[in-house]
């Protein structure tokens, strides 16, 4: 059975493209054949954070109106044979999604991949819409900061009113990530807890994922973060990704770094 | 200076009890997940007798009160 799932965060800029690159490898790196759509039509950005923008010849829309095949589109991965890419449209605009078209190619992708991960464009509009339509589950990526969560809570109830799963009188599965953690803001009080932000928006979690400068020096060179066993966001992911495969792995809430005897003298100049 | 007598407010506590009261707010909304529903069966009704160009509906909240106002504009 083939899962779609819709990457969604309200606000942008909270991490939901890193995110998407990062769980589409995690999943490919646990041995499931994987495909990313980037649906953010008119601001393509997922291919830069796989290191795939070289090799965008056609897009989604363009398979849509049958200007290219499916083949033609998809991309694979550099670093997992498992990992599909199918890039977004960079000159067109969100308002050439149509509902009929996108069920269309989810229904072609299902065939193909057990995993359909699409990133969802920033904001409630017409273009998230359509991403959540068919889900069969999202993944709300958020920050520790009042704006994301006020947002994101906006955009899950978007998800339970209008996806196609919710009209039917079901409902779309929803879990949580809580990205750019910072455990010593937490410990002072000067950051929301995990638990705070669960009581808020009453969502499963799926995985904190710590602030980690590794995170865009990873974009930089294309390298999605999970690729590196000693990041902390890196194996914050790779636990994510072993959730959404099915293994039963806990929750690990980030925690601060116990600093020794020169880490404490450097901390007092600093 | 305060702080010498009572333990300050963190921030963290302040956010939580901002965002408990803001998302309440919003989840009472300005939408009914029938608008959209309802905007078209409106143009559809109207649409015998003139053609409409525009069509706004807003939920409206006074007090224990819900009401909608519609407003159409016809071509």
């Amino acid at each position: 059975m083939s899962k779609v799932i819709a990457v969604i965060s309200g606000k942008g800029g909270v991490g939901k493209t890193t995110s998407t690159a990062n769980i589409g490898l995690g999943i490919a790196m646990n041995m499931k054949q994987c495909v990313v759509v980037d649906f953010d039509i008119g601001q393509r950005n997922l291919d830069m954070i796989l290191g795939l923008e070289n090799r965008v010849v056609y897009d989604m829309v363009q398979v849509m109106d049958s200007e290219a095949t499916l083949d033609q589109a998809l991309i694979r991965s550099k670093t997992n044979r498992n990992l599909y890419f199918l890039p977004a449209s960079q000159t067109k605009d969100k308002s050439v999604l149509d509902s009929e078209k996108i069920e269309e190619l989810l229904g072609e992708l299902r065939k193909r991949f057990e995993y359909v991960i699409l990133d969802a464009p920033a904001g409630i509009e017409s273009g998230f819409e359509h991403t959540i339509e068919f889900a069969d589950a999202a993944i709300v990526v958020v920050n520790p900061e009042v704006s994301s969560i006020r947002d994101s809570d906006r955009a899950i109830g978007i998800l339970d009113s209008k996806s196609k799963k919710a009209l039917e009188g079901g409902e779309v599965e929803k879990y949580l990530i809580i990205n750019r953690y910072n455990p010593e803001m937490v410990e002072k009080e000067e950051m929301l807890a995990s638990e705070d932000i669960l009581e808020i928006l009453s969502v499963d979690l799926l995985g904190i994922v710590p602030e980690d400068k590794g995170v865009i020096d990873a974009s930089n060179k294309g390298l999605p973060i999970i690729m590196n066993e000693k990041s902390e966001a890196g194996k914050a992911y790779m636990r994510i990704a072993k959730r959404l495969c099915g293994n039963k792995v806990p929750i690990e809430e980030p925690k601060v770094k116990k600093r020794g005897l020169v880490g404490k003298l450097k901390g007092m100049f600093s | 200076m305060f702080s010498f007598f009572g333990k300050k407010k963190k921030s963290a506590s302040i956010a939580k009890d901002r965002l408990k009261i803001a998302i309440m707010s919003d989840r009472a909304g300005s939408d009914y997940p029938f608008m959209d529903d309802l905007k078209r069966d409106i143009i559809e009704v109207i649409k015998k007798y003139k053609g409409v160009s525009n069509i706004e509906i807003k939920k409206a909240t006074s007090g224990d009160v819900d009401a909608i106002s519609i407003e159409v504009e016809l071509q």
